[in-house]
């Protein structure tokens, strides 16, 4: 089956509840295989847009198109894509087997041993190997986000989308993760979509990038990271990229 | 250490403070020489100062601030020194703060004047009666079309049920019926006999007056198994599992997990909905016929304790009048009893929005609206009773 280059194509959407627009014109494309990131300040959008690329939500104007998949709001079926909430958005109930074994019951026909399997070594590939049997509320909130990493990959779709995924882990388990999405992207091709504002993974991990602005109500600035940081004449998005305060002067805040 | 300085607002040394600003003025050149601790513990103090300063400035162009007598500084004594600053800035006055004798207070002085952001228009507040009212009004029409839109998708999502049962979570059924139904037994069963007894002593009273206290075995069948039995059993469940479950699908609506499930490519509505209002829908008649015979036992031992009524004649009188009609016209309304309180209580858990404060008060509402309900459908089945003469 010929595949289009690109995974995703957004094109002038609006998001926002009832009358109040949150953000709006925002149109995009992310590659096959490549990692990209949506990046803002605190409270900008970027969270909410993951939600209506993983189709929660229904946008109010615009578009947005996934390969096969069409626009995400109107699919049922099998999961096409991977997602990790900023809390892991684990079941409580259940414990991280029970959670990861979820997805499998009910899409695929793989039971048993085989399963056992399966979530034994998406556990194991998150660090999280000897927690199986444990529940969410035992566990530290970096561990609940891994074991939502590794249920988003439970089954092997070939988009992930991740939202602020090392946000409260130490910086071992931050650079394990940024490997494990290099890896993913590059040796398997999967196209990963990251929020976050976590400088040190961006420029190590993402290929392409749009920064959103609360104020501006929309996308600032739309590249490669690297070269945004470099070659941005926008202050506001050198400011962002570079960790500097608009007040006082460079390297203020900290 | 500094010596304590004893000068109040306005500038002459009168009486011993923590907190004094000194103002020394020439023509339309003011200094103010800023004295004690500016700090969270004197922060009514620091208040007074200011404001009594402020007073006396109002023909000054040009102020200067002097730090070099203070004492201590923090958040609290700079914001308000920056606020004075700021509002002498706006009116147009000239100001300074000589920060070469104490930098660390200018300089926490200055972040607070540079951090600042221009208020945003405060939101209407102490809006008039009228507008409330009609406010009120537009939200119950809103709330209205979320409720027949929830109704309407737990219907349509019925025929899916059928389609793939898979989609439902058949596994927490069991669970659900032993904390809905099981556990609620011991209350209902308790809330109904003790109904029972009420309505044998009230049959006693008042039927004694007229010597009829023979009919009270069929008043205490009648009233309890066609109306008493299935609204008391719905209520307590309302109380009971209609918060549990409202709740629990509000924590779950906050803590991401409605739409981690959704993501995996579950409709909450089949995988949540369904099995908690079928474990209602099976459990509910069960506890009403229970609670059914313990209210006869009630009014067994109501009658049987404050008249001559003996056992055997009670009982007797009352198999007399335990008849199908009697009992179905009772059970036939706990089901709907039951999917009401489900569907109330699922609804306004999935209706859940920010925070723990959110889910109390959805819970609140979930019991409320529930109990609400149960005694319209009841109401509403008594009188179509009455219409066709059941």
């Amino acid at each position: 089956m010929p595949r289009s280059k690109d995974h995703i194509i957004v094109e002038e959407l609006r998001i926002g509840w009832g009358t109040k627009v949150l953000i709006e014109h925002v149109t995009f494309n992310v590659e096959r295989g490549t990692v990209f990131t949506i990046l803002g300040g605190s409270g900008c959008g970027k969270s909410t847009l993951l939600r209506y690329l993983i189709g929660l939500e229904k946008p109010l104007a615009g578009r947005i198109n996934i390969a096969e998949v069409g626009e995400p709001h109107h699919y049922e079926g099998m999961p096409p894509f991977g997602v990790l909430f900023q809390s892991g958005g684990l079941f409580s109930s259940m414990t991280l087997a029970e959670n990861l074994a979820l997805p499998l019951a009910a899409w695929t026909p793989i039971r048993g041993q085989t399963m056992r399997k399966l979530i034994q070594a998406k556990l194991d590939l998150v660090g999280l190997g000897l927690f199986a049997d444990h529940l969410p509320g035992e566990i530290s909130g970096g561990m609940k986000k891994r074991a939502g990493i590794a249920r988003a990959l439970m089954l092997d779709a070939n988009l992930l989308f991740f939202d602020e995924p090392s946000a409260g882990l130490d910086p071992i388990s931050a650079v394990e993760l940024d490997q494990l999405i290099l890896t993913l992207s590059q040796d398997l091709g999967i196209t990963v979509v990251i929020v976050t504002h976590e400088l040190s993974s961006i420029f190590l991990v993402a290929d392409d990038c749009i920064l959103l602005d609360k104020q501006a109500k929309g996308i600032v600035a739309h590249g490669d990271p690297r070269k945004l940081r470099d070659e941005s004449r926008i202050p506001f998005v050198h400011n962002f990229l570079t960790r500097s305060s608009p007040i006082g002067g460079a390297n203020h805040g900290g | 250490m500094k010596s304590p300085l004893i000068y109040e607002g306005t500038g002459e040394p009168t009486k011993v403070c923590a907190v004094a600003i000194r103002t020394n003025q020439e023509g339309d050149y003011a200094s103010l020489v800023v004295s004690g601790s500016f700090d969270l513990a004197h922060a009514k103090q620091v208040a007074q100062a200011v404001e009594k300063v402020e007073e006396g400035l109002s023909r000054c162009r040009s102020i200067d601030i002097d730090l070099v007598h203070l004492e201590r500084i923090d958040g609290t004594g700079a914001i308000l020194l920056a606020r004075l600053l700021d509002r002498l800035d706006v009116e147009g006055r000239k100001t300074r703060v000589a920060d070469n004798q104490n930098p660390e207070a200018a300089r926490l002085i200055a972040l607070y004047r540079e951090r600042r952001t221009e208020r945003m228009p405060p939101k209407p507040s102490g809006r008039n009666p009228a507008a409330r009212v009609g406010a009120f009004a537009s939200e119950m029409l809103g709330g209205g079309t979320v409720a027949l839109d929830f109704i309407g998708r737990c219907a349509a999502s019925l025929t899916k049920v059928i389609a793939s049962p898979k989609s439902v979570d058949w596994r927490s059924l069991p669970r659900l019926i032993q904390e809905i139904g099981a556990d609620a037994l011991l209350v209902t069963s308790a809330a109904n006999l003790l109904v029972g007894v009420i309505i044998g002593f009230l049959g006693v009273s008042q039927l004694g007056r007229f010597g009829a206290v023979a009919f009270v075995p069929e008043l205490v069948v009648v009233a309890h198994f066609r109306e008493l039995g299935p609204l008391v059993t719905a209520i307590v469940v309302a109380g009971r599992s209609g918060a549990g479950l409202a709740s629990e699908i509000a924590t779950m609506k906050v803590t991401e997990e409605i739409d981690a499930l959704r993501s995996l490519g579950f409709d909450p509505v089949r995988w949540l909905v369904v099995p908690r209002c079928l474990a209602l829908v099976v459990t509910m008649p069960l506890l009403t016929w229970v609670g059914d015979l313990l209210a006869l036992v009630g009014g067994l031992a109501a009658t049987t304790a404050i008249t001559n009524m003996t056992f055997h004649a009670y009982v007797q009188a009352t198999l007399d009048d335990v008849t199908a009609g009697n009992l179905f016209a009772g059970l036939i309304k706990s089901p709907f009893l039951a999917l009401a309180i489900g569907l109330v209580a699922c609804g306004q858990g999935l209706l859940t929005h920010g925070g723990a404060a959110a889910v109390g008060g959805r819970t609140t509402t979930a019991v409320v609206q529930a109990i609400f309900c149960v005694i319209v459908i009841s109401a509403v089945f008594t009188f179509f009773f009455a219409l066709i003469g059941v």
